[in-house]
């Protein structure tokens, strides 16, 4: 007989369990299912049609009510400006939700400018990495950011397949994540348009529901063969954006990332957290197996003595 | 503590004095030395004079890390969030904590008792792992006054960290409670520690699903990265068998390191039975780490193949992981195999401590220097190595602070083992119902 | 025989060539100069030239589609305009809207009976236009070389006296 009776060793077990069960086992998000956002807004932005005259910047700025810049908006030597020993330009900051690089290509006489920000993904990496869950996909399409509850733990960071989510790291007291939020607050919640949507002065930004600007940038594709190239970066990339782009140029003259896969982030650890509930269920009685087929009859050690003294007699 | 014994003074090890009064807690506290006694081996004792200047050095710099935000100590960026706190604090003592399942389901589930020695040095080595780990945590987190939220506040269950979080809370909680039986022994109550040993099995398989998950799942944590860690690292459905897997050698092979600190550093703690089967058990554990070893070897070439990432390992990026592989895994197993074939307890601690260094690469290239492969490097700030360094030795010190007084490397006794005393001890005192035979009785 | 017509009649006559040399005038309102200021605010309005771009261009087209009665230039156009009609609307505003974005504008671009769902703007409009052409034909394409700033516009883009301290603006390389 083992030297635990029936009774407490199921009573410890059940404890055992029960604190493994109160920890809530991590549900896999219902995803795959790109048509949850049907009336989702989204911005095209044509990059044949920008300029790079930075007013978005600025409004962004402005809506935003974010710090001076360190240069006028109108400063155009800050396309020149480059960091980490000259391998990266200008990119979203706590300071600056959204940026406007210039690239040069050869297949363009002109340079070609983008603006970078948040890409509102369908399906975030940041939101489904957070673990007190303070970012939101509202049903615009915006993902929101809620500062409350953030803990710091700067997980959205390493998944953002983008690069996006900015830290406050000179905060002490309230360091935060800063991104763009698409205007959420202020515009997009009551139906109008974010701030950079609205300065462009060549509307290369176009707002409007994201399934029409599929179709409008096909549109545009169509009508002008070999204006653009044959893709909208956006459409499926970490399972589609709502910031779609077209561009003139190759993307990746551009400083796009084409390698990125087409499913969404989440997609790669989906098998992961589904063997939990596995490893929760098959563990206890496996182990528990092993135990009773291993101990069975045998010395049980110095620590229960007690317990062997006891129970010596029963068989 | 070598003078002091000498003198013919003995450290504590029972719970009452030889003249039958019982040792209050100060008294143990103090080992059982006088004031005198106690503050002239401290000072004797150089490893202090060392921990000293670190702390010196290190807890201003700690203390300026939260005045003044991360941004003051780390190189932390937009684009590597993470660096030395998380990715050696977190990333590699965790895998170096897993003895406490290990151990105690050797010999708790398969009844293993020879192992009983040093099954106590295993859980303790796990729960300040896991304790320390959260220690850096704290120190890593933009806000870590939030640190419950996830637990209570606000939830993002579809989150591997979520899992994460509440996997080493409950976790250590278990290990708390594992570990608890020596202090139960040391404090005098006898009661709380049956308490605790009666749902002994139910702890231990809780701690076994517990590992096996979160040492997964800070494996998992990579997958949300696909593109920015490079390919030999990362493996989208084997990450967390890898960063599990080798979980296993990293506990077993720690607690060689530990068991062979303390046996060269403070042997005058430890009895004569943990002292006369440390060799075989380290030969055990060297065994049980060479399997995990050789298992953990195949399945990255299984990624490998998997992805066919072959054309990779002729890269500069391919040498340091051949490298990694070579040092971490592959020289250990030789070292193991020759050692444990031919008794050669040294070989086998060697091998252990080359493990360890391999797992401790293998995290670092992970979580840190192949991250953002594709981008600058980054280098961390001397700030955040003082700090690294400031947290190990608060992590050492406290380690060394309860192995010196709990009975973890030897076994309580209801009274002390007294030279002129031929008899063995006296049983029936009412409180202490365990009765722990001297050795040799 | 004009000489010995009598005074009255001459003058008619002459009354009659004339309306006839001015009705091309009276068919088309054409401004001289154009103030485009519906969409002041952080720049100033743009006091157009209008006679200048006529004798520029000399096709109305070029600028206003197929609105001026003129036929239109491109033949993608052309399939459906292909009258010689004056339209009513012919300025600028008329047809792009001044808030390309509002809740009725986005609501538009669903309407599948709807052609022309991807439409300019009035600002898009006026800067794509203007500025396609002026690349072209080395125009101004500075933002201030057609409109000046407002004291509104600096404070926006934080430049000239508003312009953060010169410490501020060192070239960033860390």
């Amino acid at each position: 007989m083992s030297k635990i009776s029936r009774r407490r060793f199921l009573a410890g077990s059940l404890a055992g369990c029960a604190a493994v069960m109160a920890a809530p086992t991590s549900k896999a998000l219902a995803s795959g299912n790109l048509a949850g956002f049907p009336d989702g807004m989204g911005v095209l932005v044509d990059l044949t049609r920008c300029v790079g005259c930075r007013s978005c910047e600025a409004a962004c700025n402005k809506e935003q009510k974010l710090p001076a810049p360190d240069q006028p908006f109108d400063d155009y030597s800050v396309f020149d400006q480059t960091f980490h020993h000259g391998t990266q330009k200008r990119r979203p900051t706590e300071k600056a939700y959204t940026v406007v690089n210039r690239y040069e290509s050869k297949q363009s006489d002109k340079p070609v400018y983008r603006k970078i920000q948040c890409n509102h993904c369908n399906e975030p990496a940041c939101l489904t990495s957070c673990f007190v869950g303070a970012y939101t996909k509202t049903k615009e399409g915006a993902v929101i950011y809620n500062s409350k509850v953030c803990v710091g733990c700067r997980n959205c960071m390493i998944a953002c397949p983008f690069h996006v989510p900015a830290y406050s790291y000179s905060s002490a007291t309230d360091p935060v994540v800063k991104k763009c939020i698409f205007c959420y607050d202020t515009r997009v919640k009551h139906g109008k348009p974010p701030a950079c949507v609205e300065i462009c002065p060549t509307q290369a930004l176009v707002f409007g529901k994201r399934a029409e600007l599929l179709k409008i940038a096909r549109e545009r594709i169509e009508r002008h063969p070999g204006k653009y190239q044959d893709e909208i970066y956006g459409e499926k990339e970490v399972g589609g954006t709502s910031w779609l782009y077209l561009s003139g140029v190759p993307f990746e003259d551009v400083g796009f990332d084409t390698t990125l896969q087409k499913e969404p982030i989440i997609n790669n650890v989906k098998d992961f957290l589904a063997t939990v509930p596995m490893v929760l269920a098959i563990w206890p009685a496996l182990f528990t197996g092993f135990h009773l087929l291993s101990t069975k009859g045998k010395s049980h050690g110095d620590e229960d003595q007690h317990a062997e003294q006891h129970e010596g007699g029963e068989q | 503590m070598k003078h002091l014994a000498k003198e013919g003074i003995r450290p504590l090890e029972a719970s009452q004095k030889t003249n039958g009064k019982k040792w209050n807690l100060i008294e143990k506290l103090f080992l059982g030395l006088t004031l005198d006694q106690y503050v002239s081996q401290f000072i004797r004792n150089k490893f202090n004079w060392l921990l000293g200047i670190i702390f010196v050095i290190g807890i201003p710099v700690i203390i300026y890390r939260f005045i003044f935000g991360l941004g003051a100590v780390t190189h932390a960026s937009y684009d590597y969030p993470w660096g030395l706190f998380l990715g050696f604090g977190l990333f590699c003592m965790v895998p170096l904590s897993a003895s406490g399942f290990m151990l105690g389901t050797a010999v708790e589930i398969f009844g293993r008792h020879d192992f009983e020695p040093i099954e106590r040095l295993a859980l303790l080595n796990g729960l300040l792992g896991y304790l320390f780990a959260v220690v850096y945590l704290l120190v890593d987190l933009g806000q870590p006054w939030r640190l419950g939220y996830p637990m209570f506040y606000s939830f993002g269950p579809a989150a591997v960290l979520f899992l994460v979080g509440w996997h080493v809370a409950t976790y250590l909680s278990v290990q708390v409670a594992e570990v608890s039986t020596s202090f139960f022994e040391w404090i005098g109550w006898p009661r709380a520690k049956q308490f605790i040993r009666k749902g002994a099995v139910g702890l231990t398989v809780s701690g076994i699903i517990l590992s096996t998950l979160h040492q997964g799942a800070l494996g998992a944590l990579f997958v949300y990265a696909p593109g920015k860690i490079h390919p030999l690292w990362y493996s989208a459905p084997f990450q967390w068998l890898h960063f599990f897997v080798s979980s296993i050698p990293g506990g077993l092979c720690m607690v060689i390191a530990v068991s062979t600190v303390v046996i060269k550093t403070m042997s005058w703690r430890c009895d004569e039975r943990f002292i006369k089967n440390l060799d075989k058990l380290t030969i055990s554990l060297g065994k049980g780490a060479s399997m995990g070893l050789i298992t953990y070897l195949v399945i990255k070439l299984i990624a490998v193949a998997h992805e066919n990432e072959w054309v990779y390992l002729t890269t500069g990026w391919g040498a340091w992981w051949l490298l990694e592989i070579f040092v971490g895994v592959v020289l250990p197993l030789f070292l193991f195999a020759y050692g444990i074939h031919h008794k050669r307890v040294g070989l086998v601690r060697l091998a252990a401590f080359v493990t360890i260094a391999g797992i401790v690469l293998n995290r670092l290239n992970t979580a840190l220097i192949t991250f953002n492969w594709k981008l600058y490097q980054e280098v961390p700030h001397v700030f955040e190595v003082i700090i690294s360094i400031t947290i190990f030795a608060i992590y050492i010190a406290t380690y060394r602070f309860i192995l010196n007084r709990l009975p973890i490397l030897y076994a309580w006794k209801a009274q002390p083992v007294d030279a002129t005393a031929k008899e063995s001890v006296a049983v029936g005192s009412t409180l202490d119902q365990e009765q722990e035979l001297p050795a040799g009785a | 025989m004009i000489r010995n017509t009598s005074w009255h009649i001459k003058g008619v006559l002459l009354l009659a060539g004339c309306l006839l040399l001015a009705l091309p005038a009276f068919a088309m309102d054409v401004p001289e100069s154009v103030e485009i200021d519906i969409l002041a605010d952080l720049y100033q309005g743009v006091e157009f030239d209008h006679q200048m771009h006529i004798d520029l261009a000399q096709d109305c087209s070029t600028c206003h589609h197929h609105t001026t009665g003129t036929g239109t230039v491109d033949l993608y156009c052309a399939r459906c305009h292909n009258t010689f009609e004056e339209q009513a609307t012919v300025a600028c505003q008329d047809c792009h809207l001044a808030d390309p974005f509002s809740a009725e504008a986005i609501q538009a671009k669903g309407e599948t009976n709807l052609f022309h769902v991807d439409v300019y703007g009035l600002k898009g409009a006026y800067h794509r236009n203007c500025m396609g052409c002026h690349e072209k034909m080395d125009g101004p394409t500075g933002c201030q070389d057609c409109h000046a700033r407002t004291e509104a516009g600096d404070a926006f883009y934080h430049s000239g006296k508003y312009a953060p301290p010169i410490a501020t603006q060192a070239d960033h390389e860390e």
